[in-house]
């Protein structure tokens, strides 16, 4: 059977621009997902999408006078790149106090891209924590987009609590009403209001069953959620090769020269985020 | 084209009314490339400057660009352009080698870094060859020869005296179409009563006493990400970094910004793969939180990552970590103890 290509070293700077510089835009739009998760909209100047980004890709999202941030564009629209930020540090905090108007900086794209061409007519299994739906979702609203060429599409997804549920009221009213789209969501704690699932992820995905059968298994999480779910897919009997991931490191380029997301002879701003498991088992350190 | 020595004043002093020339001599407290003036004593027995002249192209700090918001209260950005036309007289030829390896870094894989382009494109290398490398120089060892430096525009060849006072000849060749127009600047500093014939320059057979085996060493470490090695060599390393400063080849940057009211300026800065938080998450994750991991970054990166993904060493044999590393983490030491480490571990 034939595995499906992930491209790498495929990101090319924007002809014309200095890639290290910021387009000026402003904020378009501000949505509260979570206590400490909002999604924002980025429109140009001229009202306009910045850029394009393939699924996958990312950008450095900058509050300009305080600094910049790699996020991955989680989806996009006519007239502007969405990103999702949780609230950790300096800048995030700054982030997350912008209203519509406001002034950012934009840079990119960055990196490759999920392999939406090659996943064509395959059956796929999405596991996300948190967070790592971020990633996730710009493929998964790309693919509802041109929803009949694509499979079966299955969600696992999990957070802490409920509040944790990046996108939750969408993923849990919207998602499932689209053709062939089951979602399963659990939470790793009791909570009021919660009458769902209460499991770790790892084995809610081994509870549930799910069997390679040509599927392609897309994993993005914290690193325990990644690695106690990577072994939940061997043991389910993925391939390694048929699991896809998204990385993340320390970025201050994005373009492959400042050294810090150095894995092995890859960067993974410029040669990655996204690979394949099996990729990722021939790069010293990656699954470390 | 020969040149007396005592003719260089004369040669550097017209260069520099055209573009900024850069020699090696003391300043600070430290030797570098300096800005010719008539006031600099350029000090060519120098065998490596302490400070690589890879801040040309690559400044220790950079202005990238300037914003803020104009008087309508819409956001700008302004790059900040401040490339010259630069020589830089008298690199070493481990030096011209590592200015192949930041060309690679800089300049290809998608993506060029349009400031380091634009240095790049207005620098002149005018290479000096080792007529005596240092103790800790090794370059031999990892390819190069201390009397050829290829990418150069031009090369200085030290050729014996001249004449009766001592007086050094250089035998001068151009070796690109830019160092050959650059030398109708130089005919009028050129010795006229003697021929290149006459001179025999500094010979292939200078070479460094200290050697290293390179043969095996990335293939090696291929298989040697996990081993104890690592933990045995990291331990008495500071983490101080000055490896990583004074290193030619060493290229890792950090960008950051400063503020004045309502305008800023961006700008990066070299940085040390051997900090702590150079790899610290914003959450507080850190994929190279130990010691070992970072000199084990360090290490693999130069040696073979570096290989795998530009088909070269990052290291240069310069010797200016061997000789400033305040624990003696030495680097041939290491390659040593990596030839002779057993990988079935």
């Amino acid at each position: 059977m034939s595995h499906i290509e992930i491209e790498h070293g495929c990101a090319r700077s924007v002809e014309g621009r200095d890639a290290l510089m910021p387009l000026p835009c402003r904020v378009l739009a501000v949505s509260q997902e979570t206590s400490d998760v909002k999604a924002l909209r980025i429109t140009s100047l001229q009202g306009t999408r910045p850029f394009d980004a393939k699924p996958g890709q990312t950008a450095m999202l900058s509050i300009i006078p305080s600094g910049e941030c790699m996020f991955c564009v989680s989806s996009q629209g006519e007239d502007y790149l969405e990103f999702t930020v949780k609230k950790v540090g300096f800048v995030t905090e700054q982030l997350h106090a912008l209203r519509p108007g406001d002034a950012v900086g934009l840079r990119g794209p960055y990196g490759n891209w999920f392999p939406y061409e090659g996943l064509r007519g395959k059956d796929l299994l999405f596991i996300g924590g948190g967070i790592g739906m971020a990633p996730l979702r710009s493929l998964i609203t790309y693919l509802f987009d041109c929803r009949s060429e694509y499979g079966a599409i299955d969600l696992v997804y999990s957070g802490s609590t409920p509040d944790d549920l990046v996108f939750c009221r969408e993923i849990q009213e919207d998602w499932p009403r689209i053709d062939g789209v089951t979602v399963h969501l659990s939470v790793y704690r009791e909570s009021p209001g919660w009458d769902g699932e209460v499991a770790f992820t790892a084995p809610f995905l081994e509870r549930l069953g799910y069997a390679p059968d040509g599927r392609i298994a897309v994993l993005c999480g914290g690193p325990s959620l990644f690695r106690t779910c990577l072994a939940s897919l061997e043991k389910l009997g993925f391939a390694p090769e048929d699991i896809i991931t998204t990385l993340e490191m320390r970025m201050k380029c994005g373009i492959g020269k400042c050294g810090r997301c150095n894995i092995g002879s890859h960067y993974i701003c410029l040669d990655g985020p996204v690979f394949s498991i099996a990729e990722l088992h021939k790069i010293p350190g990656a699954l470390h | 084209m020969i040149l007396r020595h005592s003719s260089l004043e004369g040669l550097l002093s017209t260069l520099s009314t055209g573009a900024r020339v850069y020699v090696p001599a003391k300043a600070d407290g430290v030797t570098k490339f300096v800005l010719y003036s008539s006031s600099v004593r350029p000090d060519f027995s120098i065998t490596n400057t302490t400070m690589p002249p890879k801040d040309l192209l690559f400044p220790q700090t950079q202005h990238m660009y300037r914003y803020g918001t104009d008087a309508e209260g819409v956001p700008y950005v302004e790059p900040v352009h401040d490339a010259d036309d630069v020589i830089v007289f008298g690199m070493r030829p481990c030096d011209v080698r590592s200015i192949e390896c930041m060309d690679d870094v800089f300049l290809t894989k998608g993506f060029v870094d349009v400031s380091y382009q634009a240095k790049r494109e207005r620098l002149l290398m005018v290479a000096m060859a080792c007529t005596a490398p240092a103790p800790t120089c090794f370059c031999n060892s990892m390819g190069l020869c201390p009397t050829a430096a290829p990418l150069a525009d031009i090369l200085l060849r030290p050729a014996g005296a001249t004449d009766a006072s001592g007086d050094t000849a250089y035998l001068v060749e151009a070796q690109s179409e830019k160092g050959q127009a650059a030398l109708a600047q130089w005919e009028s500093y050129k010795a006229t009563d003697t021929s290149d014939a006459d001179f025999e320059p500094v010979s292939a057979a200078v070479s460094c006493s200290l050697k290293v085996s390179m043969v095996g060493v990335k293939d090696k470490l291929e298989a040697m990400f996990d081993h104890p090695i690592w933990e045995q060599l990291s331990k008495k390393c500071i983490t101080c970094g000055t490896c990583t400063f004074v290193c030619p080849t060493c290229h890792c940057f950090d960008i950051s910004q400063e503020n004045r009211l309502s305008e800023g300026t961006r700008f990066r800065c070299w940085d040390s793969c051997m900090f702590t938080a150079y790899t610290e998450m914003a959450g507080g994750h850190n994929p190279r939180a130990s010691k070992s991991a970072r000199v084990r970054q360090r290490f693999m990166h130069k040696l073979c990552f570096f290989e795998q993904r530009y088909g070269k060493t990052l290291c240069v044999g310069c010797g200016r970590c061997v000789e400033k590393c305040p624990v003696a983490l030495d680097i041939t030491c290491l390659i040593d103890q990596i030839g002779a480490a057993d990988v079935a571990y």
